[in-house]
């Protein structure tokens, strides 16, 4: 199977590394738009300086 | 023939077998009832072990072992975007990546190492606190796969033949998986301390 | 004198609507301090890999001026980023910063490592090549190698200090810590 070129170890590298960046975009996507409905809840919009000072 | 498919797709097995457990684990809720029972553990790690102790106690300690966190997560940043840079074509295109790769791994692993110990005892000096947070699991999660992938994925497959010989698409999702994988483990880990 | 005029200074810039801004924001504090100590991993990380490959610890096999060369540009990218995020870290809570011994020390170790890093830069130019391709650098470059690991070590050990309060003026009576530290307050009531 070493001769070919989508042996084992090709195999396991692509699909691991296609299920992990997709499981942490996943993630990551997830933070931002959790962050930003909750400063939009609590400020009701969303900038970087959100803060109790500028409503 | 799973004898034969077991015996020439090991890595795929294993990979199959571990995304199964997960999916598992997740459907028969096993983490949910497992969580708890982790409690006592934490509660000793912090007031009855003697990092827990020390950690406590003596707070310059405490701060000198998270220097030494800091720097070993520098030096583990910094060969995993030598090597992937390397992959992508971005940096030392004139040099072999065979050459990277195998020429900071083992910087790699000792810096993942000490990584590793100081964070036993960084999470020992606030374990009944790092216990109730989700991105501290994540982190646990992530340190993890990412050590998983490294050592049982990308070094063999990385390690088994020129690269010339693999996919270019391949090496840079490859690349991209570690960068990534490696970059939440830090990300996460810098959340703790502001949750 | 030179305490007095460091603390108008960061009381007046503490006074801006913007370093208050900064500082009370639900996120923009923890977003610029994570933004600095992740961004370590490009600076301080390609620069511990040039100051490796000069002791032989790491690609043995390569150039050590090549990877110097290489990874220069990531690495001055890194230091780029590092200093806007610490320069913005230390706007928004300029009094507490001028105020923190680590803070005072981590400024004279980076200009240390600063004069460190100029004065191993122009050795490895003035150096003739014979030694390129060894597995260790010359004497010269591994003792600057040495002195620069240890500045970072130190610069980075200060920055994590910082938020500690070991050392804060209410805590502090003796005088001449209160002097390095910049306590003005606590000096004059002496």
């Amino acid at each position: 199977m070493n001769n070919s070129k989508w042996d084992d170890r090709t195999i396991a590298a692509a699909s691991s590394s296609v299920i992990i960046v997709g499981a942490l975009l996943y993630y990551w996507v997830g933070e931002v738009q959790s962050t930003v409905e909750l400063l939009e809840l609590a400020y009701g919009s969303f900038k970087f300086f959100n803060n109790p000072m500028i409503f | 023939m799973l004898s034969n498919f077991l015996s020439n797709y090991r890595s795929v097995a294993g990979l199959i077998f571990v995304v199964l457990a997960i999916v598992l684990v997740e459907f028969f809720e096993v983490r949910t009832s497992v969580y708890p029972s982790l409690l006592p553990f934490f509660e000793w790690l912090k007031y009855s072990s003697w990092i827990g102790y020390l950690g406590i106690t003596y707070g310059s300690i405490y701060a000198t072992i998270q220097a030494v966190h800091l720097i070993s997560m520098a030096i583990i940043g910094g060969t995993v975007l030598v090597t992937d840079l390397r992959l992508l074509g971005v940096l030392l295109k004139d040099i072999p990546s065979e050459t990277i790769t195998k020429g900071t791994h083992q910087c790699f692993k000792y810096s993942l190492s000490v990584a590793i110990a100081t964070g036993i005892f960084c999470a020992a000096g606030v374990a009944d606190k790092v216990y109730y947070m989700s991105v501290f699991w994540i982190k646990m999660l992530a340190l993890l796969v990412g050590s998983c992938f490294m050592f049982f994925i990308k070094q063999p497959l990385l390690n088994s033949r020129s690269h010339s010989e693999i996919d270019p698409w391949i090496l840079r999702i490859l690349a991209v998986a570690s960068i990534t994988i490696w970059f939440t483990v830090a990300a996460t880990g810098r959340w703790i301390g502001f949750s | 004198m030179i305490n007095e005029l460091l603390l108008q200074f960061a009381q007046y810039l503490e006074a801006q609507e913007y370093s208050q801004m900064l500082v009370s924001g639900y996120y923009s504090w923890n977003w610029l301090e994570a933004t600095h100590v992740l961004t370590l991993m490009i600076s301080i990380g390609s620069l511990f890999i040039i100051d490796f490959r000069m002791l032989g610890w790491v690609l043995p096999g390569v150039s050590a001026t090549t990877i110097a060369d290489r990874l220069h540009k990531p690495m001055i990218i890194g230091f780029v980023i590092m200093f806007i995020t610490g320069i913005l870290l230390v706007y928004a809570k300029p009094v507490e910063n001028v105020q923190s011994l680590w803070f005072r020390i981590k400024m004279i170790l980076l200009v240390l490592a600063f004069i460190n890093a100029w004065v191993f830069n122009s050795r490895m130019r003035a150096a003739d090549g014979t030694w390129e391709s060894a597995r260790v650098a010359p004497k010269a470059l591994r003792t600057g190698a040495i002195i620069s690991l240890s500045l970072w070590c130190g610069v980075v050990a200060m920055g994590r200090f910082i938020p500690y309060d070991w050392v804060d003026c209410p805590k502090v009576s003796n005088t001449a810590l209160l002097w390095a530290s910049g306590c003005v307050e606590q000096l004059n009531a002496l």
